[in-house]
């Protein structure tokens, strides 16, 4: 009975997912799978982007970081919403004011020049695919808890399932899965944490706060300065406009619902925060205190429910990881056909539709098999912010802005950015001791600016202007 | 101070599943819309670029 009912509620899951995949239909052109035809509606585009944002880093690492260090990731979390509400003002309705734009290669591309979109789309690419493989690893972790089945499995029947309807659907399908998964998480885990606050901690609101005020002040006594800097960095800039979202923006309805979808996004982020961060919090009162960060989600749900229950918000969990992996994979392969296989070769609508579902298999291929590579959930979130924000946006906020930028200053900015970055992942890998993690999107980041300036100096000494 | 926390934890996960319902039922919408405008399909409409999803 034990094994049976997970798999009853598992099944029952699969089932509706399937049901809702279905409804949206395969695409039957390239315009249906990368821009859904520019026809999303408000709340579809505010559930895509929030269940594409809460992956396995903002619920299963938050709730972790509650339960260790209390609200300060609530004031960290903050950079992230307000980078949200930014984009919404004053980049998204850009990017949406832009014609015949599919991808931020695109944009890139009618900014700066051919060249510059195909770097941005090799750098899209990979992104994707390494952010891809971190949600493979995290949603192998949950469904081999659940089953029990070997991790190499677990990873292939997560990202086997998300990448046949992302395949046939594209971007309709990631959205309005996204929308069916949203809704089941943003309604599970919070009803879980007013059941743990009404009957499981024992003392109420004072021992709520207690625990807050205690945790919050271990967590300021073992963080330094500069990693609480670099952590703002990584949350204000590395998850910035990354392909998914900019793919949400570009099929808005209008420029309004582009915006105001931002906007939401980043005002449901405070929410989100405040709920996981509640309950790592709760669970110090129920769980031993040498609970493992990544651990305590998981644990707390399984000492409050067992059976269909703890199946049901388990499988809650995976669909968390998928709304992101099928986001990923569909942002990938649109990147790919339009950045970098379309400047080489002209393609009939027919055969880019093709391309893109090609690449999609090809993505999920590649993010299965890194996927155990993955040192854990939050180093390999960090990795990707890192190169993202060092890589693309100068290049993409400098070129929005100006009036004519120059194409050497978006590429030396895009390589310098990328170099540095991959230089000091590595030097992070070799020296773990010497660099904290979270602070190396600074140096990156700086070194792309600066290269920017350089090349856009250079552009404008050469063509004299 | 220690009501005031709990109230706004507890307000915050109220807002949570406000939202999950709201994004439900536009999803009911959606796919309840796109089945309609699937049963009278016409290829002349294919090419809107601002047809609901």
């Amino acid at each position: 009975m034990q094994t049976v009912l997970p798999v009853i509620v598992a099944a029952a899951y699969v089932v509706v997912l399937t049901f809702v995949a279905l409804r949206a239909r395969a695409a039957r052109q390239f315009s249906e799978f990368s821009l859904a035809r520019r026809a999303l509606p408000l709340a579809l585009v505010f559930g895509s982007l929030a269940a594409t944002y809460v992956g396995p880093g903002f619920s299963i690492g938050f709730v972790g970081k509650g339960f260790k260090s209390g609200f300060l990731f609530l004031g960290i979390g903050l950079a992230y919403a307000l980078q949200n509400i930014l984009v919404g003002l004053l980049i998204a309705p850009r990017l949406r004011a832009l014609k015949d734009c599919h991808t931020l290669g695109d944009a890139i591309g009618q900014k700066y020049d051919r060249r510059c979109q195909i770097v941005a789309g090799i750098i899209s690419v990979s992104v994707c695919t390494f952010f891809a493989a971190v949600m493979a690893h995290a949603g192998g972790v949950v469904v081999s808890d659940v089953f029990g089945l070997p991790n190499w499995s677990s990873v292939i029947v997560v990202v086997g399932i998300t990448a046949l309807y992302t395949t046939f659907g594209g971007l309709r399908a990631s959205v309005i899965t996204d929308a069916f998964q949203f809704t089941a998480f943003a309604i599970l885990l919070p009803v879980t944490l007013l059941v743990v606050l009404i009957f499981h901690i024992k003392g109420g609101a004072a021992t709520f706060a207690g625990e807050a005020v205690t945790a919050t002040a271990e967590g300021l006594d073992s963080t330094s300065l500069i990693e609480i800097v670099g952590l703002v960095a990584a949350f204000l800039l590395g998850e910035t406009l990354i392909p998914p979202y900019a793919n949400r923006a570009l099929a808005s309805r209008t420029t309004r619902i582009s915006r105001n979808g931002f906007m939401l996004a980043g005002l449901f982020s405070v929410v989100w925060f405040i709920v996981m961060i509640a309950l790592g919090v709760a669970a110090r009162s129920i769980l031993p205190s040498g609970t493992v960060e990544d651990r305590v989600l998981l644990n707390l749900v399984g000492s409050l429910t067992h059976g269909g229950g703890y199946a049901l918000l388990l499988v809650v969990l995976v669909s968390v990881v998928m709304s992101s992996l099928d986001s990923l994979l569909n942002a990938g392969a649109v990147a790919f056909t339009e950045d970098i296989v379309k400047p080489f070769a002209k393609l009939p609508d027919e055969k880019a539709l093709n391309v893109g579902r090609c690449a999609t298999i090809v993505i999920a291929a590649i993010a299965m098999v890194v996927a155990p590579a993955v040192p854990s959930v939050i180093d390999g979130l960090l990795i990707c912010y890192t190169i993202w924000a060092s890589a693309i946006l100068p290049a993409l906020i400098i070129g929005l802005f100006i009036k004519r930028p120059h194409p050497l200053a978006g590429i030396l900015s895009m390589g310098v950015g990328t170099f540095v970055a991959m230089s000091a992942i590595v030097f992070w890998f070799i020296f773990p001791s010497m660099i904290k993690a979270p602070a190396i999107i600074i140096p990156a980041l700086g070194a792309a600016l600066l290269a920017y300036a350089l090349g856009h100096w250079l552009g404008r000494s050469k063509s004299g202007v | 101070m220690g009501v005031v926390t709990f109230a706004i934890v507890v307000i915050a996960a109220l807002f949570a599943i406000g939202s999950g319902f709201w994004v439900a039922i536009a999803l009911v919408r959606a796919i309840s819309r796109h089945q309609t405008t699937q049963n009278t399909y016409h290829p002349a409409n294919d090419k809107s670029d601002h047809g609901d999803i």
